[in-house]
């Protein structure tokens, strides 16, 4: 078909002349009659006068429109409809009837047959060629909207195969840069003046930011194309939680900050991608991190109920501005508040923490305290593993 | 444990050969032997039949997981630990069935990947040729 061009009111313009339309009618003079009321439109006919030739002509004649009579020797319109059917470069083609039978249960059977439309004879030619026109404006519509989303989820996916390939091919030469600067840096090759270690220490901790900036948009392109596959094991909550405070209070200590993990002791374990939920919680913190202000402190908490474990880590920053809540959790949403140490930031985080525990079928939120800051929150359910993954 | 036997290092890149030899030097005096794709891989293994091999899985000309095929099948007491970049799971799975005995990402700390190295080595040598 056609790429119909969009007029200035975004919607498609759409010529239909050229159309094909089979007629399907045992009455020849009828035929000739609606034939000659179609050819008029613009539209190209094919007339066979039983449900038999339809079927045989449907392949070859290939219309984009289908009148069924309904009342013929052999297989009647409604067989013929559901015959063809059947026929998978069938079902999107209009079928409309046309037909004497005019009781409310005759227009049923023929919807149910698969029909779109039912035009009772005597009938007006107006009332047929607008009804005609009708249904093939909404079939090139429906058609039109059918390319747009093959176009996108191709363009998407090609996206998606750049960035895992970008990023892959990029990662292997930033790990030696990174290695090879470690053993500099610790004096495998000899002693360095203060001068190179200073510059080396800068060429290492670039190529860290590199590599993290890489390893998202590798997680993105892989959980985009449908492959991040959960390596579920029974975790305790704590430890997982625990862990990942005291090593990012590391970096919060650089910042003048600290993280307040209050202790806690979950009533069961719970079978998760330990390796997945600890990136989840890494990210909440190093956000917390990386957009509070230095002396600030960051709170984590737990709940439970008697469904979900649940993990809030609070912070003392500016909170989330007033409308820009809906994209925290896109591919590069990036909101109006920025890294209060330089830190880099892709915008990818919070969009995988979100793909992430929802794999998990669980739900990550976000939301302002009362007192000032944000309050990320992710629920976890006990058994990822119930509802399969 | 000081470990002094011969390595098989195989990646299409020289600057990740150089950087794991770097890492080898760190658990004794090895002597390293260095090939830039499967083919070379498999020809080096059957000359100097080496005491580890240390295999990249993309390469040109003969991708890790054809000479890992071939090396094992060959030799069934090779000694292969794989480098992945991104280990997808079915290709980890895929080496260890072929004979594998463990994989890294080459992406591990340094620490990490010599710790990896030396218990395979332990666990495959233990201490009287250590």
């Amino acid at each position: 078909m056609t790429h119909p061009a969009a007029n200035s009111n975004g919607q498609p313009r759409i010529d239909l002349s050229g159309r094909r339309i089979l007629v399907v009618e045992d009455d020849r003079l009828n035929a000739r009659i609606i034939a000659s009321i179609l050819r008029p439109e613009g539209y190209v006919t094919h007339e066979v006068d039983s449900g038999e030739a339809a079927l045989a002509a449907f392949a070859q004649f290939r219309p984009d429109l289908v009148l069924l009579d309904v009342v013929m020797d052999g297989i009647n319109g409604f067989e013929t409809c559901r015959r063809l059917k059947e026929d998978p470069s069938a079902a999107n083609v209009p079928v409309i009837f046309i037909t004497a039978k005019n009781q409310p249960e005759d227009i049923v059977a023929g919807l149910e047959a698969g029909g779109v439309d039912y035009v009772v004879k005597p009938f007006q030619p107006k009332e047929m060629v607008a009804r005609i026109r009708t249904h093939l404006h909404l079939r090139a519509l429906v058609d039109h909207q059918q390319h747009l989303i093959d176009d996108l989820s191709k363009a998407n996916a090609a996206k998606n195969h750049f960035l895992g390939i970008a990023a892959h091919d990029l990662r292997n030469p930033l790990t030696s840069i990174r290695g090879l600067s470690e053993f500099m840096l610790d004096g495998s090759s000899g002693e360095l003046s203060e001068d190179q270690r200073a510059m080396l220490r800068s060429v290492h901790s670039a190529t860290h930011v590199m590599l993290d900036l890489l390893n998202e948009l590798l997680d993105i392109s892989i959980i985009e194309s449908g492959e991040m596959r959960l390596d579920l094991s029974p975790t305790n909550l704590a430890d997982l939680v625990t862990d990942a405070a005291f090593l990012n209070g590391l970096t919060a200590a650089r910042k003048q900050m600290k993280i307040v993990c209050r202790p806690f002791k979950p009533s069961c374990a719970l079978l998760i991608d330990a390796r997945k939920i600890r990136q989840v919680v890494d990210n909440l913190l190093s956000n917390a991190i990386k957009f509070s202000p230095p002396g600030t402190t960051i709170t984590v908490e737990f709940s439970e109920d008697g469904t979900h474990q649940t993990i809030s880590v609070q912070d003392q920053g500016p909170g989330i501005p007033p409308g820009e809540m809906s994209m925290l959790f896109t591919s590069f949403g990036k909101t109006s508040v920025r890294p209060t140490g330089g830190e880099k930031s892709t915008g990818l985080g919070l969009a995988i923490c979100r793909k992430i525990v929802e794999a998990h079928h669980g739900t990550v939120s976000a939301a302002n305290r009362e007192g000032g800051g944000a309050d990320f929150r992710i629920s976890l359910p006990p058994t990822a593993t119930d509802h399969g993954v | 444990m000081e470990f002094n036997g011969t390595v098989l290092v195989v990646d299409d890149e020289p600057h990740i050969r150089r950087y794991i030899g770097l890492i080898l030097h760190k658990l004794g005096s090895p002597r390293i032997i260095e090939a830039a794709n499967g083919e070379e891989a498999v020809a080096l293994f059957a000359q100097h039949q080496p005491d580890l091999v240390l295999m990249d899985v993309n390469m040109p000309i003969m991708d890790g997981i054809h000479a890992l095929e071939k090396i094992c099948a060959a030799n069934p007491d090779a000694l292969v630990v794989m480098l992945t970049s991104l280990a997808t799971r079915h290709v980890v799975e895929r080496c260890l069935e072929l004979g594998a005995v463990n994989f890294v990402r080459k992406d591990t700390p340094k620490e990490m990947m010599a710790k990896v190295l030396t218990e395979t080595i332990n666990d495959n040598f233990g201490e009287a040729e250590a």
